[in-house]
């Protein structure tokens, strides 16, 4: 790692205000398939990022050397960019849009890559892929695990100096089952990803979730259609995830809501005069932004602009209450915001996202939401998402269903779809699962952005009912 | 002044991929792939500047093979002595990491395909020139979206001999323009010649297809319509297809979307035509491999499945032939044949129904079936009797390929557009497409 500090002093560029991110990347990833190990693909990145502020306009430049001269050929370029673009500056911030953060954070994982043992993981994974060759039609069966350790260390001229230390990990399994009747997926630890380090892996936990995967994929190979009808649909935490981050997370985003993500992820259908104002579900939605909690997949101590995080409502009692802004989003929109304005690395500008956004647990346990329906449907577990660039109407699948009737879970059926439109669907919320039912996941994959980039998210839920929603399955 | 700043030579990666390989053993091989850029991200919102960004980045990729064993790792490239070290480090942990890994039965090794030299650079204004350009020019619209522009590099080159090299200075301007009621239409500028006519002529174009916008927004209800789908929205539907549609080895674990089109159970019709053309010239016709594909491969032809994108490594597994696809297998320079009805005619043989410019946030809603959903997005028209009527409300579709590609296309146009692509997640991409429009008898809106 540069040492940093000298290099800002060493930069000698006027400038209202200077900050060098450098992020330093390390991760590995191991998969298996079918008993093969398909490869062990390892990366390391690192690169550095300059801020300049001349006259309220912020510019970068970035790269992936740290050398000196190339420091400064980087922060002379972002210097010039910040004096061009001041003739077309959108807005003129101040220097409140950068506050002086001093602070350190590790993420709570004990186990990082200097754990990391090739033999063991490809061992372990292809026991895992083992496990689910229960019958000749499952005929895909892949195991894989992830880990990444990132270091980003910010200094700035008004004497930020933050250092954060993150380790995170996933392990995925999917079955897949095919024969003359179709085939079907089912997938395990895909929206699991967390700050743990190896020691996560529990063999003996992971051995059932294989197992139980194939035995649903070959199940649902002979299972009927989910039928298409207007029904109760209890969801399960892991869809719940899905449900929260695209109807919640993203039409939250202040940098929709201001416009400027119109071209690409699309805008809102969140207006700034919402919050205070809009019931955005019914009373039963308690939803927070929380990147204090401890192991969540997007905790951290600052964002990447070192605004301290704290935990914050987004929604109380159904009512929307704050947006998913920076602060130089909040002095744009003059409306609260979160410590939320973060960059996928070192070569893209940090932008407006989500980190931990959860449901709050309710009240009712499984046995309560179940025997409350008289005809419904459990879903479980994503498998396609798509949603309009406003955030209304959304069309999702899941891999996995299971009729209620009359209170009890009946019959399995395939290929399950849901549809609605978003703050009607929330106020349909009927029943919100205690904390029995509630799962933290996080997903590494959230796609935003012009240039694009793509981020770690953490969410978590109880199992939550929702009254009168239109599903459907597969089929021509 | 022009752009001043040229990336890498061919003879920078080359005289340090030299030095790597002289410090291989006798049973180990590499193959190293790199992609560079130095670019200019502007991020525009109300026609100003939101964001903007000078990037420098260059990445190798290692693919190391020892005896019948591989792994892959990827490192900065900063053309310092640090990258020797740094990459020497990694083989050294390579070789401990390896020895107690399995075998790889389907290995895909090293081999020479040949060396060329691909570079397509045209002087352009420079960056700032550029953009004050695009700036003053559309100062009295609502314009968002992003300008990016500088040169690309993707090169790959193996430890026997094999060295490929693909360098292009390019710029593109991806954008909307909006009215008061938030309705938009979407545009593209993009090339390696800079033309300010050009570039006057799309904002100018796009402002009168917004005019058409201002009219009232129909509500459309559920249900089925005959639909022309511009060029844009077709390659948004390649898109999806990319995922796992055409791809051998998806088709081969159970995750294909065209068995049926496989086993012939099904036809699409004869009038659609789809090809990897890389006559369109921009993308690469090498993989990180090395491996060069066909010039032009058939996948399906008169609505009759040809090929399935294969990798060499998915031929080893499944014992069928390889056409030097990627890995994932998607595509990377997709062509659709065009048909006979003539820009023209597209509204009269419309008739009554809709005219969707755009498509979006497209997804498997039953893969099995080839069953996809989506949303219209920007300018959408409800049209009768041959006249644009109003722009309507976005729609929901849930739609099979076997219709939009089968029973229900009525036409293709007779020309087709390019679609560069411009996705930029981790590094800007490379490639596009070049696809004609579709009228189609009848698109299924579900919400």
């Amino acid at each position: 790692m540069p040492n940093l500090k000298q290099l800002l002093n060493s930069l000698n560029i006027e400038a209202d205000y200077i900050s060098l991110r450098s992020v330093y990347n390390k991760s590995v990833n191991i998969s298996v398939r079918n008993e093969i190990l398909e490869g062990v693909t390892s990366s390391e990145d690192h690169g550095l990022m300059v801020e300049v502020m001349i006259g309220g306009q912020i510019a970068y430049g970035a790269t992936n050397s740290n050398l000196p001269s190339d420091v400064l050929r980087c922060a002379l370029k972002a210097k010039q960019s910040a004096e061009l673009a001041h003739r077309f500056g959108l807005f003129h911030f101040s220097e409140h849009v950068r506050p002086k953060v001093v602070g350190e954070y590790h993420s709570p994982a004990e186990q990082g890559m200097d754990h990391f043992k090739p033999a063991d993981l490809s061992s372990l994974l292809i026991t895992l892929s083992g496990v689910m060759k229960i019958h000749d039609h499952v005929i895909s069966r892949t195991a894989s695990f992830s880990l990444t350790e990132t270091e980003t260390h910010m200094v700035a001229t008004n004497g930020s100096d933050l250092k954060q230390k993150i380790i995170r990990s996933s392990i995925s399994l999917s079955a897949t089952a095919a024969s003359d009747k179709g085939s079907q997926r089912r997938t395990f630890g895909d929206e699991q990803s967390a700050q743990s380090g190896i020691e996560r892996l529990d063999k003996n936990k992971l051995l059932i979730a294989a197992e139980r995967i194939a035995t649903e994929a070959l199940t649902l190979l002979e299972a009927p259609e989910c039928p298409s009808e207007t029904m109760d649909l209890l969801l399960a935490p892991d869809q719940m995830f899905l449900q929260i981050h695209e109807s919640i997370g993203h039409p939250l985003e202040l940098d929709r809501i201001l416009g400027d993500e119109r071209n690409y992820a699309g805008w809102s259908f969140v207006k700034p005069s919402d919050f205070g104002s809009l019931q955005y579900g019914s009373k039963l939605m308690n939803v927070t932004f929380d990147p204090t909690v401890v192991g969540q997949n997007a905790s951290y101590f600052a964002d990447d602009i070192g605004a301290i995080a704290t935990r914050e409502y987004l929604i109380r009692d159904g009512l929307l209450e704050r947006g998913l802004g920076s602060l130089e989003s909040q002095k744009r929109l003059n409306l609260p915001g979160v410590s939320s304005q973060r960059a996928t690395s070192w070569n893209r500008a940090p932008i407006d996202r989500m980190a931990n956004v959860n449901l709050e647990p309710g009240t009712s346990s499984m046995e309560d939401m179940l025997s409350s329906i008289e005809r419904g449907v459990f879903m479980q577990t994503t498998r396609s998402w798509s949603i309009d660039d406003y955030r209304n109407k959304f069309q999702f699948g899941c891999e996995h269903a299971q009729l209620i009737e009359n209170g009890k879970l009946t019959t399995i059926v395939k290929n399950p779809n849901y549809r609605g439109i978003t703050a009607p669907f929330w106020n349909q919320l009927k029943m919100v699962g205690d904390k029995s039912t509630y799962q933290v996941g996080g997903l590494t994959n959230c796609g935003k952005g012009e240039p694009n980039q793509v981020i770690h998210v953490g969410h978590a839920s109880p199992a939550c009912l929702f009254s009168k929603i239109e599903v459907f399955g597969g089929g021509k | 002044m022009k752009n001043s700043k040229v990336l890498y030579e061919p003879s920078s990666f080359e005289i340090f991929a030299k030095k790597v390989f002289n410090e291989l053993l006798a049973d180990e091989s590499l193959t190293m792939t790199l992609a560079a850029e130095e670019t200019l991200f502007t991020r525009l919102s109300n026609a100003k500047v939101r964001q903007i960004t000078n990037l420098h980045q260059a990445f190798i990729d290692y693919n190391f093979i020892k005896g019948n064993k591989t792994l892959t790792f990827s490192l900065p490239f900063k053309v310092s002595e640090d990258d020797f070290l740094l990459a020497m480090k990694k083989i050294k942990e390579s070789r401990l990491w390896i020895e107690h890994l399995p075998e790889d039965p389907y290995l895909v090794r090293p081999e020479f395909y040949g060396v060329t030299k691909d570079e397509n650079l045209f002087d352009l204004p420079s960056n700032d020139e550029m953009l004050s350009f695009i700036l003053d020019l559309a100062s009295h619209v609502d314009l968002a979206g992003v300008f990016s522009s500088g040169e690309i590099i993707r090169a790959t080159i193996n430890s026997v001999g094999q060295f490929h090299w693909f360098k292009t200075r390019n710029f593109y301007l991806d954008y909307s323009i909006y009215n008061k009621k938030q309705k938009a239409v979407k545009s593209l500028y993009a090339g390696n010649e800079w033309d300010a006519n050009a570039l006057k002529a799309n904002i100018k174009d796009s402002e009168f297809k917004l005019s058409l916008m201002d009219r009232e927004s129909k509500k459309i209800e559920r249900g089925s319509y005959r639909v022309f789908l511009a060029p844009s929205a077709v390659a948004e539907l390649l898109g999806t297809l990319s995922w796992g549609g055409v791809s051998m080895g998806d088709h081969q674990r159970g995750n294909g979307s065209f068995k049926d089109l496989w086993e012939k159970k099904k036809k699409l019709s004869p009038k659609f035509s789809l090809a990897e053309d890389f006559s369109l010239g921009m993308s690469p016709r090498f993989n990180d491999r090395g491996e060069v594909a066909p010039s032009v491969l058939p996948l399906i032809e008169n609505g009759e499945l040809k090929n399935f994108l294969t990798s060499t490594r998915t031929a080893n597994e499944y014992k069928v032939e390889t056409n030097f696809a990627t890995d994932w297998e998607g595509m990377r320079s997709p062509v659709i044949s065009t048909g006979r009805l003539a820009r023209d005619s597209i509204l009269k043989e419309l008739g009554t129904g809709l005219y969707l410019s755009d498509l979006h946030y497209l997804n498997w809603s039953d893969r099995e079936t080839s069953r996809l959903t989506g949303m219209t997005r920007y300018a959408c028209f409800w049209v009768e009797n041959g006249e644009i009527v109003s722009p309507i409300q976005d729609l929901r579709f849930d739609e099979s390929f076997y219709s939009l590609f089968g029973d229900a296309l009525v036409d293709l146009t007779n020309y087709s557009e390019v679609i560069p692509n411009t996705g930029s997640y981790f590094q800007r991409d490379v490639g596009g497409s070049r696809v004609p429009g579709i009228l189609l008898s009848d698109f299924k809106f579900t919400l």
